[in-house]
């Protein structure tokens, strides 16, 4: 090895070394500020929230997306009226029916074994159901499924409450399913008018109407979730009546509807208005 | 040419050859670009392609090292990667954060600052699967959406060279592997399979072990034993493989729709690769055929050495530019989003990919440290200074409650 090729491979190595720490320092900010979870964020002033009245009432939100871009005004809403609210409703799914497809034998898999856990952890009081877009399947299985989540909210000591889902605009993923989505609220609410009171049927058309494109559905630009001004909407309603059933008082929609919940990330991802 | 250059060239790979793959990126960057547009619905699978070529070529270059040197200098590797791909990725984010900061909507600002750290991390594609950023069609309030692929390669780059210093010691290194390459590729094909069955297939698709398989069939291809039976392909049997191929990957591109089509996690990717395998490996070891004479000629290989840096630009420039171009009309903006991207993407390519890469005299030594470490210094201050917008004041209307 000549001396020239030693100088060269010790430079090399050097500016290798060099470059080796820069590569490392690089990954070690990105991950630094991984670390520090982002930016701070919801820096609005929530301001002083007024004391409210603690009920003994627990809410479990269950349901599919639609059902999370519902849950933060929700949520916001029943805390601010002594509430205690737990939003398991699923990014992707949510649905308790079995419709004998792969794809819903998964997720329905997927949320009785996540309610049994939050039966457990969050003992709730009330679990609400908001009826999916996978609730497929024939009536029988959507009966059975929802016969099933009377008896196990009722062993649970809680009650059951199954809500009717927003109209939303059926593209080609939902239309195989068109007809089994129409069923399934219909026969929720059957099952609820003979549960003996162990179940109630709220029919959110009263919030949302019943066309997607109408102005009243608030649907966001996908045609299917909702954006702030609905969610707000949607948890007015439930709120007003949930209390009337559960005798709590809902709070004013000025201490809740325009808080930091409306910053939610999931309003990005729908290109709500920012 | 110096004798770093040499030795840089994969195993068995001849100039004519490369000229041909880099043509092969320069298809896979046009398909990515055109798919974005919205005019061609299986251009994503250009992602695809970009895999296999990275694990054919890496492989080959690892592969040329332990049979040259004994062994594999890993660190070395590394820091070409480095900066081969970080300095152009550095700018690129930089300008796009200020870019957005500008011009981009409340949600792209804050979802750009949300991702920094993840892109600097090269892991975004994790965030993103977190982030379920497929299921809600969240790309376009993302204008660092397209560096998932950045980050699984990033993460490849990292694993495999460990794999193949190990197993490619001794008399039986290439063939051992080639088995753990067409091994793994099998693994990650079931991964993808079960993960691809269900409602939410961003974890299928920006995963790294799911899109491994793109990465090992190229790592495969360049194996011994496999080179050596692509070599023994006469060169008009070689013709019709190839072009059988090419239409096939075509057809993929043209009628395949979009990235959620479920037949891609049912094996459909999988092929994807092994097509894209199987036409690169004859492309660079029979010599002369008609798809490498094509491939390697001048303007997709010129589309190909911009390549990286294209990728990079063209999503924030879409994002960016084309709401502002939309009296041009569809084809206008795109056209218009397209020579943008271009014109950015050559002058990082001239000005910061090239002379990193070839130690120009500015980015040598301790400078050439500084040209790998300050675009990324300047990412962080950045990340730090932009205030992260308050979203969603004035989105409720108190009085249509009442």
């Amino acid at each position: 090895m000549n001396s020239k090729r030693t100088f060269r491979t010790r430079s090399s190595r050097r500016s290798a070394r060099h470059a080796l720490s820069g590569v490392a320092a690089v990954a070690a900010l990105g991950l630094a500020l991984v670390g520090c979870g982002g930016k701070d964020s919801g820096t609005r002033d929530e301001g002083k929230s007024r004391a409210t009245a603690s009920t003994d009432t627990k809410v479990l939100w269950l349901g599919d997306s639609i059902a999370g871009a519902e849950a933060p005004a929700l949520g916001a809403a029943l805390k601010a009226s002594g509430v205690e609210f737990k939003d398991s409703s699923s990014d992707g799914g949510g649905t308790i029916v079995d419709s004998g497809e792969k794809i819903t034998q998964m997720i329905s898999g997927d949320t009785w074994k996540q309610l049994a856990k939050d039966i457990k952890s969050f003992r709730p009081t009330v679990v609400a159901y908001q009826v999916t877009t996978y609730d497929w399947g024939s009536p029988a299985r959507q009966r059975a499924a929802y016969e099933k989540a009377v008896g196990t909210v009722e062993d649970a000591g809680a009650k059951l409450v199954f809500v009717a889902p927003p109209p939303i605009k059926i593209d080609g993923f939902y239309k195989p399913h068109e007809a089994q989505m129409r069923t399934a609220p219909k026969v929720a609410a059957e099952v609820a008018g003979k549960s003996g009171g162990a179940a109630a049927f709220f029919d959110a058309s009263q919030v949302w109407g019943t066309d997607h494109a109408a102005q009243e559905a608030l649907r966001a630009p996908d045609g299917i979730h909702n954006c702030q001004q609905g969610a707000a909407a949607f948890a007015r309603w439930f709120t007003g009546t949930l209390g009337k059933q559960e005798k709590f008082t809902p709070a004013s929609v000025d201490s809740w509807a325009q808080k930091s919940w409306t910053g939610d990330k999931r309003y990005g991802n729908l290109r709500c208005a920012a | 040419m110096p004798g770093r250059h040499r030795a840089a060239r994969p195993s068995g790979v001849g100039r004519a050859h490369i000229a041909a793959l880099d043509g092969l990126r320069g298809f896979a960057v046009v398909a990515v670009l055109l798919f974005h547009a919205g005019y061609l619905n299986g251009g994503f699978l250009g992602v695809d392609l970009f895999f296999v070529l990275s694990g054919f070529l890496i492989t080959g270059l690892l592969l040329g090292e332990a049979t040259g040197r004994g062994r594999i200098p890993l660190a070395a590797f590394w820091v070409r990667r480095a900066r081969r791909l970080l300095p152009a990725l550095c700018c690129v984010v930089v300008v796009t954060v200020l870019a957005t900061w500008a011009w981009g909507s409340t949600a792209q600002l804050r979802f750009a600052l949300d991702d920094l750290p993840w892109v600097g991390a090269q892991a975004v594609n994790w965030h993103y699967i977190a982030e379920q950023v497929g299921y809600w069609n969240a790309s376009d309030t993302r204008v660092f959406a397209h560096l998932w692929s950045i980050g699984v390669e990033w993460q490849f780059y990292l694993a495999w060279p460990l794999v193949v210093a190990v197993a490619a010691r001794g008399r039986f290194g290439e063939r051992i592997v080639a088995s753990l390459a067409g091994a793994g590729a099998l693994v990650s094909l079931a991964l993808t399979v079960s993960l691809g069955a269900a409602v939410d297939t961003t974890r299928a698709y920006e995963g790294t072990d799911t899109r491994a398989a793109a990465l090992l069939l190229g790592a495969l291809v360049a194996t011994a034993p496999v080179r050596d039976l692509a070599r023994r392909v006469p060169r008009r049997a070689a013709d019709l493989v190839c072009l059988a191929l090419a239409c096939g990957l075509a057809v993929a591109w043209a009628v395949t729709e979009g990235e959620k089509a479920p037949l891609l996690f049912e094996g459909g990717l999988f092929v994807h690769s092994l097509a894209a395998a199987v036409l690169i490996v004859l492309m660079a070891r029979v010599p002369g055929t008609w798809a490498a004479r094509i491939a390697g000629s001048r303007l997709p290989r010129g589309l190909g050495k911009l390549s990286y840096s294209l990728y990079l630009w063209h999503w924030p420039v879409y994002l960016l530019l084309l709401p502002r171009l939309s009296a041009l009309g569809g084809p206008g903006g795109t056209a218009v989003a397209i020579g943008v991207s271009l014109v950015a993407a050559a002058v990082t390519t001239r000005f910061v990919e090239d002379p990193v890469r070839a130690r120009a005299g500015w980015a040598r030594g301790g400078r050439g440290w500084i040209a790998v470490v300050a675009p990324a210094v300047a990412g962080v201050v950045l990340w730090a200074a932009v205030p992260e917008p308050v979203t969603g004041a004035g989105t409720v209307d108190v009085d249509q409650l009442r």
